[in-house]
C-alpha cells in the first residue's frame, strides 16, 4: 500500500484540504467528503455569540477518517504560534500542527526566523510539526534537522492561483529531503496538483482552488484524481526529457 | 445585599464583560450561550481543561479567551 506517512501516522489520501473561504459550511463539508482528504486544516478564531453555530469541530469530527490539522494562522511571532498550537491541541486532540506565521497581510509570505523558532519549540513539546515555508532548500533542511514531521513549501503566494512558480526550488527540496515535502499554497488546477506529485511531492494542500470553484465538491474530486494520477506517474517513473526527437516507429522500411 | 448579587467585570476576548461575582467558567459559558464542547478556554494565558471549568472561579480583571475552530487553510 502506497501511504503518506507523517510521523507514525499513515494516510491513503495525499490531498490535504483547507477549509477556509467556502461559501458555507455545508458546501465545505461536502467538499471534504468528495475530496477523500484524511487531513483537513482548520484555524482558530475567537468565539462570538453570533457565530456560535458555525463551529467546524463537531461536523468535521463526524466525517469518518478525517484528522484535523490546525494551523497557527493569525500568529505573527513564534510565541504566538506556540500558544495557538497548544490551544489547538487542547481543542482537537490532534498531534499535527501546521506552523503558519505570516506577519504581512499584503503578501502572506512566511517569516522564516519565527517559523523556525516556533517549530523548534513545538517539536520539543511533542507536536508533529508541519511548517509552511517559502521554497527555501536551506530552511527546509534545517527544519528537518530539528525534527519537523514534514515541510510545506509554497508553490506560489496563498490564494494567488499562480501554480508551481517555485518549481526549481521545490525540485531541490524534494531531492534533498528526508521528510515528506507537501506543496502548500498557490495551486489553481488539478493538473498543477498532478505536476507537483509527478515531481515527487508526498502530498499537496489545497484550499482556495476548491473553495472558490463554481462547484467545490466536484473540484475537490477533480483534485483528488489529479493527485492520484500524479503520484501514480511518479511511482511509474517518468521518461527522460530529450533535446531532440527520438522516433517511436521504424524510419527505414518504405524509403530505403 | 447578598454577595452573589455583586457584579464583577472581566475581559472576555478583548471586551469588557460583566459577570456575577463568584461565577465559574461554566457559568460564563452559559451566559455567552456556548455548550463548551467545541470551545477552548484560556484564563490569564493558562488553558483551563473542561473538567476544571465548573470549579475554576473568575475574578475581577481576569482575562478570558474563548476560542474555537473556523475555516482555514
Amino acid at each position: 500500500m502506497d501511504s503518506l506517512q507523517i510521523g507514525s501516522y499513515y494516510f491513503s489520501s495525499r490531498l490535504i484540504l483547507g477549509t477556509g473561504k467556502f461559501s458555507n459550511s455545508t458546501v465545505m463539508l461536502d467538499a471534504v467528503r468528495a475530496s477523500g482528504a484524511q487531513l483537513v486544516t482548520v484555524a482558530l478564531r475567537r468565539f462570538n455569540r453570533e457565530q456560535a453555530e458555525d463551529d467546524l469541530f463537531g461536523p468535521l469530527s463526524e466525517i469518518e477518517g478525517v484528522t484535523l490539522m490546525p494551523n497557527t494562522s493569525g500568529a505573527s511571532t513564534a510565541a504566538e504560534a506556540v500558544r495557538a498550537a497548544h490551544i489547538a491541541r487542547e481543542l482537537s486532540g490532534s498531534p499535527f500542527i501546521k506552523v503558519e506565521i505570516h506577519p504581512n497581510p499584503q503578501h502572506l509570505m512566511p517569516d522564516p526566523i519565527e517559523t523556525f523558532e516556533a517549530a523548534r519549540i513545538l517539536v520539543q513539546d511533542g507536536f508533529l510539526v508541519m511548517p509552511y515555508i517559502a521554497a527555501d532548500p536551506v530552511l527546509a533542511k534545517r527544519l528537518e534537522e530539528i525534527g519537523c514531521a514534514s515541510v510545506m513549501p509554497l508553490g506560489s503566494a496563498i490564494g494567488s492561483g499562480q501554480g508551481l512558480a517555485t518549481s526549481e526550488m521545490l525540485n531541490i527540496i524534494i531531492r534533498e529531503s528526508g521528510i515528506p515535502v507537501i506543496v502548500d499554497a498557490g495551486l489553481r488546477s488539478p493538473s498543477e496538483a498532478a505536476h507537483a506529485m509527478e515531481m515527487g511531492c508526498e502530498a499537496v494542500l489545497v484550499n482556495s482552488a476548491i473553495a472558490v470553484a463554481g462547484d467545490p465538491p466536484a473540484m475537490a474530486e477533480a483534485f483528488a484524481e489529479g493527485v492520484k494520477a500524479g503520484r501514480k506517474a511518479f511511482r511509474a517513473g517518468l521518461m527522460q526529457r530529450s533535446g531532440s526527437a527520438i522516433a517511436t516507429s521504424p524510419l527505414t522500411f518504405l524509403g530505403s | 445585599m447578598k454577595e452573589m448579587s455583586q457584579m464583577i467585570t472581566i475581559d472576555l476576548n478583548g471586551q469588557q464583560q460583566p459577570l456575577p461575582a463568584d461565577s465559574a467558567i461554566s457559568d460564563l459559558l452559559a451566559i455567552v450561550g456556548s455548550d463548551g464542547k467545541s470551545v477552548a478556554v484560556v484564563v490569564n494565558e493558562c488553558i483551563i481543561r473542561p473538567e476544571q471549568r465548573s470549579t475554576h472561579k473568575l475574578y475581577a480583571g481576569d482575562c478570558v479567551e474563548l476560542l474555537m475552530f473556523a475555516g482555514g487553510g
